[in-house]
């Protein structure tokens, strides 16, 4: 295999990719970051509120998951 | 239209689930139907794969470069393979993200007039993107994108005559 060539980063394409990649970076940071925290004992409202969203998104989002994992989650 | 499965096509469907929860990806995309694809023996869409360089092997390494050459143009240079780890739901069924379900319909569309569809109206379905992680994956790994896509299609039509 070749180097990697970076086109210049005012390539559109470049743009749209790295989007695309953040995107999915994000998601799979945020599901890690969110076991890790009800793992450590957070409760959904702090969770929450350190992620800018509501209660109730953070926990329609990986309840399921996280119940399936094993985790002991708070009530409050 | 109805559209018709063969078998190995059902089984690549449910082998892309499985390389998506593999990456920790909350949706199945075209790259996994292609790490399914290139996965199953004996089909002629994977030996027109392997006979392009691309194995399984091949394929994996050629996706993480283009994850890391996508993030470093955001100034990005975590490796996504280090982070912490996230548990997947295994009974919770993964959807089909939207550059799987068009490279579905361009198969469907590839696989009209065949009696079903086979593996490599897949794997043309999953070559016909423009733009997004396949074409630029394949380029990363130094393949004709235009120039598979013709043989495929000559191996299809080789089959249907």
């Amino acid at each position: 295999m070749s180097d990697v060539e970076i086109a210049s980063p005012h390539d559109p394409a470049d743009g749209l990719a790295a989007v695309a990649a953040l995107r999915r970076l994000a998601d799979q940071m945020e599901n890690a970051e969110v076991e890790r925290a009800m793992r450590a004992g957070w409760s959904w409202p702090q969770v929450a509120e350190a992620l800018g969203v509501t209660r109730q998104a953070v926990h329609k989002k990986h309840a399921s998951r996280l119940i399936a994992a094993g985790v002991t989650l708070r009530r409050r | 239209m109805v559209t018709r499965f063969a078998q190995h096509v059902r089984t690549i469907v449910k082998a892309a689930e499985a390389e998506a929860r593999a990456s920790a990806s909350p949706t199945v995309e075209a790259e996994h139907v292609l790490l399914a694809i290139s996965a199953l023996d004996g089909t002629d869409a994977q030996r027109v794969l392997a006979s392009a360089g691309l194995d399984h092997h091949a394929i994996k390494l050629a996706l993480e470069r283009e994850v890391h050459q996508s993030l470093s143009a955001a100034g990005i240079t975590i490796d996504p393979g280090q982070l912490p780890h996230a548990t997947i739901d295994p009974s919770r069924h993964l959807r089909m993200g939207a550059s799987t379900r068009t490279a579905l319909e361009r198969a469907a569309k590839a696989s009209a007039g065949a009696r079903q569809m086979q593996p490599c109206h897949l794997l043309i379905g999953v070559l016909g993107a423009q733009a997004g992680t396949v074409p630029r994956m394949l380029a990363l790994a130094g393949v004709d994108q235009g120039k598979l896509t013709e043989r495929v299609r000559s191996t299809t039509d080789e089959k249907t005559q």
